[in-house]
């Protein structure tokens, strides 16, 4: 082999606002003709890395040479002149635009739009050249999500990209359309391209591809090596990790049988009918990658959205859906993923922000709605210019603190908190973990959606795992081999 | 997963304009950045309106002087000004409470028009002729402020029911208004008597002077709506979800209420002080509804109210401003010649001046943030 | 019913039709680049003033037509400088930029003769130009949308700017561009109405017609065709409105008055992704940061 390798990335990092750096120091190796898996937990960095590759992002250190020559530029334009495509979890397509008009629209052939009949065949010779059917001349919108995803490789490929990297291209496909999908990424390979497929899933890796690079928290733990030289306990293992973390320093009293929340059969979306019950005092952790049902759950124990079938209570009654206020009013703390889009209304200040879902009709004059704030701010140790600073002004574990002193402040009676410490330094983390696990040993039942299975392990008494919508129950203590190839397909799989 | 089941349309969503963040923002905790845009938009339209008059040959600091003179030298020019501000108080108020929550209606000439039909019919042709005029007045203020809320309130169902931008159902009602309003005049209730289409007088329901001036009893109402607004937007849960609303929908829905629910009772507060605006109107100033009834209040109060940045007191000032440029140019044009547009090109001007301004600014500090 | 509907109500809902049409296929541009600009009624009004002027000073109307065409292009400009490069508020600009229109071109006008003289008329153009014109445009837009490269372009920053600026589409460049060619066709429009049968200007001439074809849009679902076609109705419903004020019928005239209104209101009530509005209308487009 004369050609340079598609892309080698030495010593990358990436860091986002002031948490843990999402790359640190990476290195990674491509060659033509192989379908490389890049494996990883939520969060370990692997889409991080993959945009960059894209020039979707940018590095802060480090470097990243395709086809031989450095990147300079890191734009989509740039890197796709140059042979790199990214399919990405969301889709880039324009919506009302047809199959056709969209690869029209990413590669126009001269100033006027082919003919119909033109486009038609355009479309169904890609198609038909790399075995991924798609209508040619149906909205996209209209086009089933494994269309749509078919569409945007045929587009990359159109560009005849030399590199094509495919985000989780199988979360939101059936099982025959995966399989098809990874046989296509095969053929790829065999025409002397490069395919890399993000992926947290372990029979995928042994399904078609030949080498494996496993990230874990921002850097490589496996660096390319062959997929036959591993199993699926050594990968699970290398994902999830194998030192545990020191155990937290809160001693809590034995749960007692008061149970706090119980679903019976609930169901939504993407999670199937889930029997669970939480017990006063306890933490139930919730496992699994994005995309496996945790976010329908979270919606469901938070009243954002009502069951498709079974039911949902909270201390004997049903919850309320789309009350907010009374939610609150049953004592059902809620620390939501997305702090800035559920949780705090950036603009306002911290006074108002504390005073979201609660407080009476009548409010008092700002300035004494502020001096009411100053204790709470100070109990959590919330660092800000004052009570009427806004909430966007602060820091992400200030942010999720100020969050925390409003929704636990009452002595809650329920705590649903998702991923509560993501993105935030040791120190704010730390302090979340044990004033939630404070509210436990005061009575509360909690209900922790983790990405980190260090974390889940430290706190959970129970961890349920959840994979396609579907949960498996683990006791203390852990198999972290077992949990971690729960998350990554099932047990059985 | 979206939170909000309410499909967010078009026109809604701005996420980064002047009518979004003219309320918030690192820019607005500046008592001077919040005055000085529009006190430097006021004196830039000033200055270029000066430019015109003097190539007309009108030397501009003697007409500006009569200008003033023309507000403030005589009790007619605060009259005038006080009574002219009226309905753009009203209305520029309801746009306030409106944007804050970035609902952009802009339906309130349609309101408008909507409360003085109905509180005009009340009183004229309504179907407990002989009341007592104070129970005439108010009822008949209370079927115009009903009639303003409902007509605006159709604007939020088609968005709620069918996810149509509020922008464009509101501006079209405004054309249903209108033509309601014409054949109101024409046909509905015209006055019998009369040659040209017009209603009747509403009579017993007109405003009285506050007593000791001849401003009528309309402009208590628009001094007293200020602090009310003022009030209800700062000290009251309906006030504090119209700023989360504002801020972010998702968290609204998750922390406190229904945001298509707020979003009505918004858009109905909007119309209702238009309704008011309407009938105050009528029976505080022309008596009667004719054709010429519309003058595009509606339209100038969104410029007010984005003057005033939103704030009920700024509002109030931008109201008498505006109102007594009108009065003031209608003087000073008695004594110069003075294009009459001139006044008119000043008050557009300052509203351009003031976009870009306010835009440029916004512009300087996302830089200087890095955003 | 027999009288309402003759050839002279045809011919006048044709001419009343025209200056819409025109507006409302320059809007359709416009909006569908994902920029609602609610300066149309001014641009038209600064048009119609360029037409009127240029025509009195040179005495041929074509030259009026090309002057609007210049001076709504003008007018594109200067709001696509505030809406699209300084991001400010698509709704307000649009707004003070017709308020400003309303009052400048008045103060332009009244410049422009002497005062006690009526106005002067000017040269005008037949119908027969002007359905040309119309059916010009009407082809140009639809050509420009439905056959170009750059009609796709524009669709898709309307529709999904993120994933056009991924494929490497500048998409405040292609926004300025719809907006000046939006506006152009806006001038043009307003030029029309007064180098028409109409033939001279007065304070306020477009009357609404720009409001019109904002309102048209909606109803033509940002389709061009049917952008015409409902201008078409609107000219109908004009013109009979018109006719019935002179005579006494059941049917109340501001029934038309209101009538494209209301159809467009009714159009509007279906589920909103059907009713073709681009989903990225009226909504700055600022590359997001890495999520």
């Amino acid at each position: 082999m004369t050609s340079a390798p598609p892309a080698v990335v030495t010593g990358v990092r990436r860091r986002f606002g002031a948490g843990p750096p999402a790359l640190d120091g990476v290195d990674l190796e491509l060659r033509a003709g192989e379908v490389h898996a890049v494996l990883g937990e939520n969060g370990a960095g692997k889409t991080t890395l993959m945009r960059i590759l894209a020039g979707l992002d940018e590095p802060d250190e480090g470097s990243v040479v395709v086809a031989g020559e450095p990147v300079t530029e890191f734009t989509p334009r740039a890197l796709r002149e140059r042979g790199v495509a990214m399919v990405q979890q969301h889709f880039t397509l324009v919506p009302t635009l047809t199959a056709g008009e969209n690869l029209a629209l990413a590669r126009p052939e001269g100033r006027l739009r082919p003919g119909a009949r033109r486009v038609r065949r355009r479309v169904e010779a890609l198609a038909q050249r790399y075995g991924l059917p798609v209508r040619a001349d149906v909205p996209v919108d209209r086009l089933s999500v494994g269309e749509q995803q078919r569409l945007e490789i045929l587009r990359a490929l159109d560009a005849d990209a030399r590199l094509l990297i495919l985000d989780e291209p199988t979360a939101v496909l059936v099982d025959a359309e995966a399989e098809a999908l990874l046989a296509v990424c095969r053929a790829l390979a065999a025409e002397g391209r490069a395919v890399v497929i993000i992926t947290h899933r372990l029979a995928e890796v042994f399904a078609g591809c030949d080498r494996v690079t496993v990230l874990r928290r921002g850097a490589v733990v496996c660096a390319g090596e062959p997929v036959s030289a591993h199993d699926r306990t050594s990968l699970a293992t290398l994902m999830v990790g194998a030192v545990p973390a020191p155990p937290l320093s809160i001693e809590r009293p034995a749960r007692s049988g008061v149970i706090r929340i119980a679903l019976d059969g609930a169901a939504r979306g993407r999670l199937r009918p889930l029997d669970l019950e939480v017990h006063a005092g306890e933490v139930l952790g919730v496992a699994g990658v994005d995309g496996n049902g945790q976010a329908e759950l979270e919606d469901l124990l938070a009243g954002i959205a009502a069951p498709q079938q079974g039911t949902v209570c909270v201390e004997g009654t049903e919850m309320p859906v789309g009350a907010p206020r009374e939610r609150v009013g049953k004592r059902v703390a809620y620390v939501p993923a997305d702090r800035y889009r559920r949780a705090l209304a950036g603009p306002l200040s911290l006074a108002d922000n504390l005073e979201l879902g609660r407080g009476p009709s009548r409010r008092a004059p700002r300035g004494r709605r502020e001096e009411q704030a100053v204790p709470a701010l100070a109990a959590w140790d919330v660092r800000a210019a004052g009570p009427g600073a806004s909430a966007a002004s602060l820091s992400g574990g200030n942010a999720q603190k100020l969050v925390l002193a409003r929704e636990l402040g009452v002595g809650p009676a329920v705590v649903v908190a998702a991923q509560p410490t993501r993105g935030l330094d040791p120190e704010a983390a730390r302090m979340i973990t044990e004033r939630i696990l404070a509210a436990a040993a005061d009575g509360a039942a909690v209900v922790w959606f983790g990405a980190e299975l260090d974390e889940l392990f430290a706190v959970a008494d129970r961890l349920v795992v959840l994979a396609d919508g579907i949960a498996t129950p683990f006791e203390p203590p852990y198999d972290r081999a077992a949990v971690g190839m729960a998350m990554a397909g099932g047990a059985g799989a | 997963m979206t939170l909000t089941r309410d499909p967010a349309p078009a026109g809604q969503q701005a996420p980064d304009g002047l009518v979004g963040k003219a309320l918030r923002g690192p820019a607005d905790r500046s008592p001077l950045g919040l005055v000085a845009v529009p006190l430097l938009a006021l004196l830039g339209a000033l200055v270029v309106g000066g430019v015109l008059m003097a190539v007309e040959g009108v030397a501009p600091l003697s007409a500006y002087g009569e200008v003033v003179r023309g507000v403030f030298g005589r009790t007619r020019g605060l009259v005038d000004t006080a009574v002219i501000a009226t309905p753009l108080v009203l209305l520029a108020l309801g746009i306030t409470v409106a944007y804050r929550a970035r609902v952009f209606t802009i339906g309130a000439e349609g309101q408008y028009i909507a409360g003085a039909l109905a509180g005009t019919a009340w009183a004229t042709v309504g179907p407990l002729p002989g009341l007592p005029a104070p129970v005439l007045v108010v009822s008949s203020l209370a079927v115009a402020v009903l009639a303003g809320a409902a007509w605006s309130g159709v604007t939020a169902w088609l968005q709620s029911r069918f996810g149509a931008s509020v922008v464009i159902t509101s501006l079209l009602l405004n054309y249903v208004a209108a033509a309601v309003l014409a054949w109101a005049v024409r046909v509905g209730m015209r006055d019998p008597g009369s040659f040209t289409p017009q209603s009747r007088q509403v009579g017993d329901a007109a405003l009285p002077d506050l007593p000791g001036t001849a401003i009528h009893l309309g402009f208590l109402f628009a001094l007293l709506a200020v602090p009310t607004v003022a009030a209800v937007l700062r000290r009251t849960r309906f006030g504090f979800r119209v700023e989360v609303l504002g801020a972010n929908p998702d968290v609204l829905a998750a922390t406190e209420a229904r945001p298509s629910r707020t979003r009505l009772w918004v858009l109905a507060v909007a119309g209702a002080l238009a309704g008011l605006a309407g009938f105050v109107e009528v029976a505080g100033v022309t008596g009667r509804m004719t054709q010429a009834f519309a003058v595009g209040y509606g339209f100038t109060a969104i410029i007010v109210a984005l003057l005033g940045r939103l704030r009920p007191l700024g509002v109030l000032a931008a109201a008498l401003v505006m109102a007594g440029i009108t009065v003031g140019f209608d003087e000073a044009e008695r004594v110069f010649v003075i294009p009459s547009a001139t006044v008119g090109v000043i008050q557009a001007l300052i509203v351009v001046f003031f976009v870009t301004g306010d835009a440029l600014s916004r512009r300087r500090l996302r830089r200087r943030e890095g955003a | 019913m027999d009288t309402l509907f003759t050839l002279a109500t045809l011919a006048a809902a044709v001419r009343l039709a025209i200056p819409v049409a025109v507006a409302a296929l320059g809007e359709v541009v416009t909006e569908r680049s994902g920029v609602l600009n609610l300066g149309l009624e001014g641009t038209m009004l600064f048009g119609a003033l360029a037409g009127y002027l240029a025509t009195l000073a040179t005495g041929s109307p074509w030259i009026g037509l090309g002057a609007g065409l210049g001076a709504g292009a003008g007018c594109g400009a200067l709001l696509a400088l505030l809406m699209v490069v300084v991001r400010a508020d698509q709704i307000v600009t649009g707004l003070a930029f017709t308020l400003f229109a309303g009052s400048a071109t008045t103060y332009l006008f009244e410049l422009s003769y002497t005062i006690g003289q009526p106005p002067p008329r000017i040269e005008s153009l037949s119908m027969v130009p002007l359905v040309v014109i119309v059916l010009v445009v009407l082809v140009a837009v639809w050509f420009l949308l439905t056959r170009t490269s750059a009609g796709l372009v524009l669709s898709a920053a309307g529709e999904a700017p993120a994933a056009a600026d991924a494929l490497g589409y500048r998409v405040a460049r292609v926004r300025a561009a719809a907006t000046v060619a939006g506006s152009a066709l806006a001038g043009l429009a307003g030029a029309m109405l007064v180098c028409g049968p109409l033939g001279l200007f007065v304070q306020n001439v477009t009357a609404g017609r720009g409001w019109v074809a904002l309102a048209l849009v909606v109803f033509a679902r940002w389709r061009p065709g049917r952008a015409v076609a409902g201008a078409l109705l609107f000219g109908l419903c004009d013109a009979a409105q018109l006719r019935l004020q002179g005579t006494a019928t059941q049917i109340p005239y501001e029934v038309f008055l209101a009538l494209p209104y209301v159809v467009t209101l009714l159009a509007l009530m279906v589920r909103a992704r059907r009713s073709g509005t681009p989903a990225a209308l009226a909504v700055p487009f600022v590359r997001g940061p890495a999520r």
